[in-house]
């Protein structure tokens, strides 16, 4: 088992280009890491980011967490509980991990014989929208479709779109999932009440992120990881150092763990509750729109 | 010791009923960890935590630990959705049994998301938990309610109780066997038991008996051994209205108030005893000779 584990996905949801002037006037300062830049210059430096990484993501990934990011997807879904016939949003998820996670899921639920319950819903066909801002990260997400015979499943949708302000109605989603997305935003509070407008009453928000360590020992060691070994591993693997301190420093960047799952309060969202893995590295935080 | 753990068991059983409003839907409590009967008091505000139980299809070999934030006026929202969705579901029951099905089909019948079946820790469990949680409520309404207990002698008023509590299941009887198994998984019995002591103390308040002496115990294992030995009869009785499980019922109870009774039992365990010592020591003493 790796000592450290850090893992990174897709996922930059930005401002577009569009701002009206009087912003200009009073643009904010916000965050690149660990640089503070100007709004739309973080826009365009994490489209950047993303765009030179999609390639070798995948194998980053692996190497970064030894792996783990698999179990943490795993688990994300099982605590989704997906069903048939639900209407779900994946947002920042390009390259379709967790997507095809539930669609694998909701073909067990149908195995297991829980038809009785969905007779009717099983006329209603499932849908799960796979949204991101980055179209690269989507044209791999719909080659591994087609690799994994998802293809011509008509369940998946892949939507272009920016976290911060979606195309969908109100109302119209059972489930809201964003992995190793939602540290790259701009503003995480759009998202957030993005996330519950187009949720239905009784919908879910599930967010897995990765986050802070709080035990002692162990934050050394994986602060040593980060800093040291990542951005050496992505220049070695994807000739990208850059990206990848980027990474790491965005990830110091974000709230801890109780402010990030107050922000979701804040939100609208009610039972907000979080789960730590592999000791605070990854976090799952979830909250139910009523 | 047992004395005073006794007074705060009865104390915080009895708090957490004192309410007459309604029965909340109690938020996720802290588990006991061990199926044996705790002597650890009742906390009046429970901490709300996050018990996740690990689903077949979950791969996680990663430690995890969990942690909620919540706010009174949203819990209470999201606590009153939740026990309509649960109230939904029991009309499903019937048709779905106690599972997922049930509590999705609920959702439905409420306007929310079978999503919101996600958020519930346990599942099925919550659903059986409800239930009983009410029949507890309803149990205790009568009790409150009904004067004529009081006129009872205390083997007639447990009698009657215990019957009025069973007839609650009565038009679940088909699905029973069901909810009994999922109330008898490891991960559940913890407050299916805390349920089943907190019934069986309230039927012996009901019945006059508020000592906490060194029988506390014995009493209230005797009186729970014969609820669940009565519903178990139940499941298989096919006399009209549980003619037959009533008729059990009621001489379970006088046989456990049977004074005489209990003296002659007292009297044959004793001769049963020294007659097997006997038996050894004259076996024991015909080895020695013979050798």
């Amino acid at each position: 088992m790796a000592l450290g584990t850090v893992t990174r996905r897709l996922g930059n949801k930005l401002l577009p280009a569009l701002s009206p002037s009087p912003r200009l006037l009073h643009s904010h300062a916000t965050s690149f890491g660990f640089k503070q830049v100007n709004e739309e210059e973080k826009a365009r430096m994490v489209g950047d980011v993303f765009t030179s990484v999609a390639s070798s993501y995948d194998l980053m990934n692996d190497l970064m967490s030894a792996g783990l990011h698999r179990l943490w997807k795993d688990r994300l879904v099982s605590k989704l509980n997906p069903f048939p016939g639900m209407k779900h949003l994946d947002v920042a998820g390009g390259t379709g991990d967790v997507a095809f996670r539930i669609l694998e899921n909701i073909h067990k639920v149908k195995l297991r014989g829980l038809r009785g319950a969905f007779q009717d819903t099983l006329e209603a066909e499932t849908q799960i929208y796979v949204c991101d801002i980055n179209p690269k990260m989507l044209n791999v997400g719909k080659q591994r479709a087609s690799e994994k015979g998802f293809g011509e499943d008509g369940s998946l949708v892949w939507v272009e779109g920016n976290a911060e302000s979606l195309s969908f109605q109100n109302d119209s989603m059972d489930g809201y999932t964003i992995a190793f997305g939602i540290r790259n935003v701009t503003h995480i509070e759009k998202v957030l009440s993005e996330a519950h407008r187009v949720l239905k009453p009784g919908g879910r928000f599930l967010c897995l992120e990765l986050s802070h360590v709080g035990i002692p020992i162990f934050k050394d060691l994986y602060d040593y990881y980060s800093f040291s070994v990542i951005p050496y591993m992505g220049e070695l693997v994807a000739g990208d150092r850059q990206s990848y301190q980027y990474l790491v420093e965005s990830i110091r960047r974000f709230p801890s763990q109780e402010k990030f799952a107050s922000m979701i309060a804040d939100a609208g969202f009610q039972k907000v509750e979080y789960e730590n893995l592999v000791g605070g590295v990854v976090a799952i935080h979830s909250g139910l729109k009523i | 010791m047992y004395r005073t753990a006794a007074k705060r068991l009865v104390s915080g059983a009895r708090y957490y009923y004192t309410g007459k409003v309604g029965l909340r839907f109690r938020p996720s409590q802290i588990l006991i960890p061990s199926s044996r009967f705790s002597t650890s008091e009742t906390q009046p505000l429970p901490i709300p935590v996050a018990t996740e139980t690990e689903t077949p299809n979950s791969s996680d070999s990663s430690p995890s630990s969990s942690s909620s934030s919540t706010a009174t006026k949203p819990r209470a929202k999201y606590e009153d959705q939740q026990t309509r969705v649960l109230q939904a579901s029991l009309s499903y029951v019937l048709k779905l049994g106690w599972t997922e099905a049930a509590l999705v089909a609920g959702a439905r019948d409420v306007g929310l998301s079978p999503s919101i079946v996600g958020s519930l820790p346990r599942k099925e469990a919550t659903l059986v938990e409800y239930f009983m949680d009410g029949c507890l409520q309803r149990l205790v309404d009568k009790i409150d309610s009904d004067e004529s207990l009081k006129n009872l002698t205390p083997s007639d008023c447990i009698s009657k109780l215990i019957r009025f509590r069973l007839e609650m299941q009565a038009p679940y009887i088909s699905t029973w066997p069901q909810a009994l198994s999922i109330q008898a998984q490891p991960v559940n019995v913890p407050t299916s038991f805390k349920q089943r002591a907190v019934l069986v103390d309230e039927i012996w308040h009901a019945a006059g008996d508020n000592a906490s002496d060194i029988d506390w115990y014995a009493k209230r294992t005797v009186l729970g051994g014969i609820y669940s030995t009565t519903e178990i009869y139940m499941l298989t009785d096919s006399s009209p209205d549980f003619r037959d499980t009533w008729a059990f019922l009621d001489a379970r109870v006088k046989d456990a108030f049977d004074i005489k009774k209990t003296i002659q039992e007292a009297q044959y365990l004793a001769e049963a005893v020294s007659t097997g010592l006997g038996n050894s020591f004259q076996g024991f003493v015909g080895k020695v000779f013979q050798r």
